[in-house]
């Protein structure tokens, strides 16, 4: 019977069920049984050297122990410098073609090796590979790329894109995961995207799942899944859009984001992407109003208020002003990701850098 | 008048547990062995419920975080195990303190993964060989996460941790009615959810 598949497992396999473990047999427990402390195990019993085993004293001794031990390995390691980090190393597998990484040659489908931190893996016009880490996410590498270890620590994992394309699909919290490319730094927010870099530096993100920022020192895009973003050296991240936009949205966009329109021109892209925008495109229009003069920014809140009425306490003066508050609770309303995430990325990742959004 | 999915079906709550449950899970003498300081005693228990207190916090909190916490779990259950007096209940003890652990997570950590919200909108894959199958597994995990607690517990259980349906009743303490009647009504709205939330799957073609 059907039925008792689901309950357990007998009876006749149901192909939908069996899908349905496939797929998220994947996330089941991994992890190794942990080293339980004795001490716990003696907690509830009275010990006869109490006076060692609680109270301030050892917690004191601990204490200047443990700080001792910071200071001796942070002089260590600053005396000795390293090439190669001994931070956790993120998994390669050859998927075809000869990847390589370092001098190291993936040639074989056995092939396995693994990318420390300072190392570059480059795959040629027939080369493709995957980057694992268990705690953070996978990574394809298309062919002509050219990918950098940066960082790889327990809260934190940071890969170079010099060149190429890359799909990646994060699980690690919001934040955790950057990608530099020479334009722009790509921040996941949850969860998948491609990431390509041309020759010139200039770049594609597009989201496929969940948000991921975009940003260049202080000017934030964020690319809902559904929506891209055009990034240049000079310029770092354009506006946003869905991929299905007007092709007349998308090229007024274009020209006013990347390029030097005269005055007219300026105001003739604007009023284009204003009159092409849909509802769904309000968050473009949210991004723009920090990316255009006090003239204009009234023509963007009327038309943006239009299409998705600003929730209570968001005023057409503050916006005007750019009020931070306002213009976040402004995002929320879209129901595209909660930008608190993103405040708490600023504030914790680079304090020095962001402290100004989507600007 | 539209209503939704959820509204329709009332859920069992936890507290329907079994009174006979964990009686016959030979659970005991583990539990007052490890009571008295035995270690692999514990460490028994631990293969035996670690599915299960994964499972709970998976449905509650980001996966990485989820194996981060099924440690903590077991080493806050370790010196408290002294205080349960009724040794047969160990499982819905242990699931008590995994699902308080999840709250207690979202009372103090940082803003997490949004593995919830936009998994449903996803637009199909394009994406190289490979992929594919992890964006549809996040998405179908979101979707699972986005049912009422009675029904993501056991789909989670069943699905990720690969228990059937007799062993989560052995061990989360609840009767095998519920379990089956929340993994089949689960199953119903998880069908419903992905239906709406995933337009771009074929007719026919399910989960």
């Amino acid at each position: 019977m059907k039925n008792d598949y689901l309950w357990d497992g007998s009876g006749e396999p149901d192909p939908e069920l069996q899908r349905i473990e496939k797929s998220l047999g994947r996330f089941g427990h991994r992890g190794e049984m942990p080293d339980f402390p004795v001490t716990d195990f003696l907690q509830s019993k009275p010990s006869r050297f109490a006076f060692f085993t609680s109270g301030w004293t050892p917690r004191f001794a601990a204490a200047t122990l443990l700080l001792l031990a910071l200071t001796v390995s942070g002089l260590l390691l600053r005396l000795a410098p390293v090439e190669l980090s001994n931070a956790q190393a993120w998994d390669v597998a050859r998927l075809s073609g000869a990847p390589r990484v370092g001098n190291f040659s993936l040639a074989s489908d056995s092939s396995k090796t693994q990318l420390r931190v300072g190392q570059l893996m480059v795959t040629d016009n027939s080369s493709r590979a995957s980057l694992n880490v268990a705690a953070v996410g996978e990574i394809y590498v298309d062919p002509d790329s050219r990918v950098r270890l940066v960082e790889s620590g327990s809260n934190r994992s940071r890969l170079a894109l010099e060149l190429g394309t890359i799909h990646a699909a994060i699980w690690a919290p919001p934040g955790e995961f950057v990608v530099d490319t020479p334009s722009a730094s790509a921040v996941d927010l949850g969860c998948a995207y491609t990431l390509h870099v041309n020759d010139d530096g200039s770049g594609t993100l597009r989201t496929t799942l969940g948000w991921v920022g975009f940003h260049k020192d202080g000017h934030d895009s964020f690319i809902p899944a559904g929506a891209m973003c055009m990034t240049r050296p000079v310029q770092g991240p354009g506006t946003p859009y869905f991929e299905d936009a007007s092709e007349q949205l998308r090229s007024a966009l274009h020209a006013f984001d990347f390029e030097s329109l005269s005055a007219a021109d300026r105001q003739q892209a604007l009023r284009m992407v204003l009159a092409q925008a849909r509802r769904r495109d309000a968050f473009t229009l949210w991004h723009l109003l920090f990316r255009v003069n006090d003239e204009e920014r009234p023509l963007l809140y009327d038309r943006l208020a239009s299409l998705v009425p600003p929730p209570a306490g968001v005023t057409r003066e503050g916006t005007l002003a750019l009020n931070s508050p306002m213009m976040d609770a402004w995002w929320n309303a879209f129901d595209l990701g909660d930008i608190s995430v993103w405040r708490f990325w600023e504030q914790k990742q680079a304090p020095p850098l962001l402290k100004k959004a989507a600007r | 008048m539209a209503i939704s999915v959820e509204a329709r079906f009332e859920p069992l709550e936890w507290p329907s547990v079994s009174a006979a449950a964990g009686k016959d899970s030979g659970d005991e003498p583990l539990v007052k062995a490890a009571q008295g300081g035995d270690r692999a005693a514990f460490g028994q228990l631990y293969q035996r419920y670690v599915r299960m207190v994964h499972g709970i916090l998976l449905a509650r909190v980001p996966s990485v975080a989820a194996e981060d916490l099924v440690h903590d779990v077991f080493l806050q259950a370790l010196p408290k195990l002294r205080a349960l007096r009724d040794v047969s209940r160990f499982g819905p003890w242990l699931a008590a303190i995994a699902r308080n652990r999840a709250t207690d997570f979202h009372r103090r950590a940082k803003p997490d993964c949004s593995l919830e919200d936009r998994a449903g909108t996803a637009e199909p894959a394009e994406n190289p060989e490979g992929q594919v199958g992890i964006e549809d597994s996040i998405a179908l995990l979101n979707a699972v996460r986005e049912l009422p607690d009675v029904y993501r517990e056991p789909l989670i259980l069943r699905f990720v941790e690969g228990m059937t349906g007799p062993e989560i009743a052995a061990r989360t303490g609840l009767t095998h009615g519920s379990v089956r009647v929340n993994l089949h009504r689960g199953m119903h709205l998880l069908r419903e959810k992905w239906q709406r939330h995933a337009p771009h799957a074929k007719k026919g073609q399910g989960l």
